[in-house]
């Protein structure tokens, strides 16, 4: 039954293009994937292994200024740059592991904001990077799968998109199912008593991050490959690391399917209520957005995954 | 500037310590408490100076209500819905005051207080200054409240040990609201200070929230004393960066000072675990 | 969960407004800041491109030449002007958006956006990849118009010749006063606006031989600026050139005085320091400040045009005409002027209109030598003048011959003030 369920959706995302040929429907999918995928990917770090992280927008950063700088600068294929981004990643979230592991719970989450204001700051000083001006990703014609540029039809960055996000919860499903699922999962519940049954804490934290690191650069190459301008405004800010929480947490964090259901959800419904109310400027798309995440905060506080079990339980 | 950072990281403080919830809508009261302060200017000409006390009344109330309308709600919850719970409010009250107040920016004309001190070369605003020794004064007031009364000493159970503290016959419940009235009177006060001599805008909390929380941090969850030194250090640290280093710089170098003490003592200055 | 995936699915296609115009209607999509920091711009400037709007369809009556002759769009035989407005929210990625969805699903056949320059740049990628007309009436970035697009219109000026007039200003004041202008303090916040013109006054300072004493970027919307001004008032320079949007403006102002810094002159790059709120908030202390701009209020009463729109924007936005209205409205004149001259609603005529363009300067409100794009798109018509704030407002000083006032210099000490 659930198998079948979830082979109907998949088909139906497949052939959601072939129905659907207007950019914008097409476009808020591509958003749904891209912030699915990413939700996803903090959901290793925050929902698995319980780090709440308020900075992965450094990760999507790193992955949109790695594969941009090496096109612009290096005349290389995007595919590569996405692979750069991802390994710097790594690298960095490494780096910053070392001192924030060592913080618990809102300590924690709040050097997470530090790291990720820092960043932004230092991305922004930096000249040779395009400093606060930020960077255009050269446009070059005609559309092709080596350039990452296609200019056509959104339909290939559709299928990415949608590929990031099978990608993402491929990682998360194998992750759910090793031994270091098991592990994050300990260290999520009870940190000493983990350590205490010789769980290696910080190493699983890292290897968590790292994994989280990395998915969360390949979104924003994809990002950057998409919108074809990034700037530290727009690719390092604390609002997208609080959306991308924002997500995991509607659908249910520590879940497989939560973040996803979190972006088809908040999603649509950002870009419905702005679309149909933005215009006047009286911020009325944002009062309802505002309310609706209370509602659903005091009504469900389990994320729409724990509404889909009582379902499931009730009949 | 410390102080007041102080005093609207110490409302963040006091609830944290409380019932462990980060109130992510701290900088949308302050931004209503400034417009508490601009609204009593504007229709009844009352300085910032005489309107605090309405201004930290209508927080305690919104602070009051929020617990009751609210907090109760997901207290049982996850963090995470806590977050998410506040977060929702900060956006709803932010894009309430741009429906309800528009965009334009307000500032108060002509506070009783304006000019400035030379203290050996150094300037410093008059409005600041005051805004320092009341937030100061206000810090002395909750100091005294919380070790010295009864409810104080109360409330300071019920943040050590819930369940033994409704066991001694304290209502915990009333304790909550109270905690949460008292921390958002101190961002109306701080609010009210602010608005002597920044401008007021339903966006204006943000930047002054992500300071708070990191002052919070810095001095340790749920210590308010602490969150005084915290404050101030903050405060210091921003202006001694500016200067030295370069002022683009300086809320990195502020967060770098967040990142260096927590190296060495996990649990902020003077936090404890 | 199915039902949750629905119910998310149906809100996004219920959501697209109204149904597909009709053939003979003229849409144009309006994307601005509506929400946000900057939502002002955008919610100032909405009712001027209604009027705008209503002068193409005769409901509201500009009695000049240039007007009259666009009462109901005789190009397309009496086709109804109607505007869809939308808000970008200042982020480049929902600007991009909207503008796929407006040209796609709004089915408009052009598009005015975005006021801040990096939405601009981002969004004007869609509509050069769609090959649809894209129209900017006031992002100052000057590399908006050197990326060789083809659909892509700008006409208002850019920082260069902003910064130029400034320039230009300097040199003529020194000779007209006998004062030397030696040093230049330089203050510009951290995102695109503020990056570009740094850059520009950096290369025009070089070029004419000042010097700059003090080059300092900030963080945008900072919760203090009192070191800054602390290292303006060590530096001292003999003009201050701010860059900010206007929370910094403000604050910026209210810090100098606290933090009792007298610059002699101090030349600001438009944006924060001739917001209405900036006048209306800390205009008597900020009394000196010269700025450059593309239009005056006080020119108002000079130009027939502007008094004439003057008077039915101040009765619709309870507010004068300013900077940001007064570039929307001559956008949004400019282009569908063109629309009405291709007599057709295709791109490719609405574009070859638009590169044909060619509007007086006597029909503008602005003082500009008129409107006439060169191959990059940028209005080559433009002139930049010089304000200064006087007693609260803003009044021309330069061109010395359009000045209404003189110029007041050295700006007086905090302490000689009431």
């Amino acid at each position: 039954m659930k198998r079948a369920v979830l082979l109907l959706l998949f088909l139906a995302a497949l052939a959601f293009p072939v129905v659907f040929t207007l950019p914008f429907p097409r476009h808020v999918m591509i958003m749904i994937f891209l912030y699915g995928a990413l939700a996803v990917a903090w959901n290793i770090l925050a929902g698995y292994c319980g780090q709440i992280s308020l900075g992965h927008a450094v990760f999507f950063g790193i992955g949109a200024y790695t594969s941009t700088l090496l096109v612009a600068k290096g005349q290389l294929t995007p595919w590569l740059g996405m692979a750069a981004g991802a390994a710097l990643a790594v690298l960095v979230s490494q780096l910053i592991g070392y001192p924030v592991f060592r913080l618990r719970g809102h300590y924690f989450a709040i050097a997470t904001i530090a790291v990720g204001e820092i960043v932004q700051t230092l991305v922004i000083n930096w000249d040779w990077a395009g400093g606060a001006r930020g960077l255009f990703v050269p446009i070059k014609r005609p559309d092709s799968v080596v350039n990452f540029q296609f200019h056509q039809s959104k339909a290939v960055y559709y299928y990415i998109a949608l590929g990031l996000l099978l990608l993402a919860l491929a990682v998360t499903r194998w992750l759910e199912r090793s031994r270091h699922g098991y592990y994050f999962r300990a260290i999520r519940e009870d940190q000493d008593a983990a350590a205490s049954l010789g769980v290696h804490v910080a190493r699983e934290k890292h290897r968590a991050i790292a994994v989280s690191a990395a998915l969360t650069a390949l979104g924003g190459t994809f990002y950057a490959q998409y919108v074809f301008f990034i700037d530290p405004e727009s690719v390092f800010p604390l609002s997208l690391s609080i959306l991308i929480c924002l997500i995991a947490v509607l659908g249910g964090v520590g879940t497989l399917w939560g973040p996803v259901l979190g972006a088809a959800v908040l999603v649509p419904l950002s870009e419905g209520t702005r679309v149909w109310l933005g215009g006047t400027g009286k911020a009325l798309d944002l009062l309802i957005y505002g309310g609706l995440i209370m509602v659903i905060a005091t009504l469900q506080p389990a994320g729409l995954m724990g509404l889909a079990r009582r379902f499931r339980r009730a009949p | 500037m410390g102080c007041v950072y102080a005093l609207i990281a110490a409302g963040l403080s006091l609830i944290f310590g409380l019932m462990e919830v980060v109130n992510f809508a701290h900088g949308e009261f302050l931004m209503l408490a400034m417009y508490v302060a601009f609204f009593a200017w504007a229709l009844a000409r009352l300085d910032p100076l005489v309107s605090l006390p309405l201004a930290a009344l209508a927080l305690a109330a919104l602070g009051w209500a929020t617990y009751h309308g609210l907090i109760r709600r997901v207290l049982g919850g996850p963090m995470l819905a806590q977050i998410f719970a506040t977060f929702g409010l900060a956006v709803f009250l932010r894009s309430g005051a741009q429906f309800l107040w528009g965009v334009d920016f307000r500032t108060i004309k002509e506070p009783l207080l304006s000019g400035r001190l030379s203290v050996g070369g150094v300037f410093v605003g008059l409005p600041q200054l005051a805004a320092s020794v009341l937030a100061l004064g206000a810090f002395l007031g909750l100091y005294l409240f919380l070790s010295r009364s009864e409810t104080g000493l109360a409330l300071q159970a019920t943040a050590q040990d819930r369940q033994a503290a409704a066991l001694m016959g304290i209502d915990t419940d009333r304790m909550f609201a109270l905690g949460w009235a008292i921390g958002s009177a101190c961002v109306g006060v701080a609010g009210g200070l602010l608005a002597m001599f920044f401008y007021i805008f339903p966006e204006v909390g943000g930047a002054f929230a992500l300071l708070a929380y990191v002052t919070v941090a810095l001095g340790g969850f749920g210590n308010v004393p602490a969150t005084l030194a915290a404050g101030v250090i903050v405060g210091l640290t921003e202006v001694v960066a500016g200067l030295v280093i370069t002022p683009a710089m300086k809320y990195a170098v502020v967060f770098l000072l967040y990142l260096a003490v927590v190296l060495w003592r996990p649990q902020g200055l003077f936090g404890r675990f | 969960m199915t039902l949750f995936v629905a119910l998310a699915f149906a809100l996004i296609l219920a959501v697209p407004g109204p149904a597909p115009a009709q053939p003979k209607d003229v849409v144009i999509g309006v994307i601005y800041p509506m929400s946000g920091p900057a939502a002002q711009a955008g919610i100032d400037n909405k009712p001027v491109f209604e009027i705008a709007a209503e002068i193409a369809n005769g409901t509201t009556d500009l009695p000049f030449p240039f007007y009259q002759r666009l009462k109901g769009m005789p190009g397309l035989k009496g086709a109804r002007v109607r505007l869809i407005f939308a808000d970008h929210q200042g982020k480049p990625d929902v600007g991009q958006a909207e503008v796929e969805r407006m040209f796609t699903q709004e089915k408009v056949h052009a598009v005015v956006c975005c006021w801040h320059s990096n939405v601009t740049a981002a969004a004007s990628q869609a509509a050069e990849r769609m090959g649809m007309p894209f129209f900017n009436a006031e992002s100052s970035s000057p590399g908006l118009t050197a990326r060789g697009f083809q659909w892509f219109f700008r006409s208002s000026p850019h920082d260069g010749h902003f910064t130029q007039v400034m320039f230009d200003f300097f040199r003529d004041f020194q000779a007209k006063r006998g004062v030397k202008l030696r040093t230049l303090g330089l203050t510009y916040e951290d995102t695109t606006f503020g990056a570009d013109s740094g850059k520009v006054e950096k290369e025009l300072a070089a070029r004419y031989g000042y010097e700059v004493v003090l080059d300092l970027q900030y963080r945008a919307r900072a919760t203090s600026l009192q070191s800054e001004v602390q290292r303006l008032k060590a530096a001292n320079p003999d003009v201050w050139m701010p860059t900010s949007y206007q929370t910094d403006a403000i604050l910026f102002v209210r810090t100098s005085r606290e933090l009792d810094y007298n610059p002699k002159m101090i030349m600001a790059q438009n944006a924060g320091h001739i917001s209405s709120d900036f006048v209306k908030e800390v205009g008597r202390e900020a009394e000196g400040t010269l700025t450059r701009a593309p239009f005056s209020t006080d020119l108002i009463d000079r130009r027939p045009v502007a008094k004439a729109l003057n008077a039915i924007y101040a009765k619709r936005a309870g507010k004068d005409l300013y900077d940001f209205p007064a570039r929307a409205f001559t956008g949004m004149m400019t282009l569908l002027d063109a629309i009405n001259r291709a007599g057709a609603t295709d791109p490719e005529a609405i574009r070859r209109a638009l590169v044909a363009t060619n509007i007086p300067g006597d029909q503008l409100i602005m003082t500009w030598d008129g409107v006439k794009f060169d191959a990059t798109g940028q209005n080559t018509g433009v002139k930049g003048i010089i304000l200064q704030m006087q007693g609260g407002k803003y009044h021309t000083v330069y061109p010395f011959d359009a000045a209404t006032r003189d110029v007041l210099y050295p700006i007086p000490q905090w302490k000689d003030r009431k």
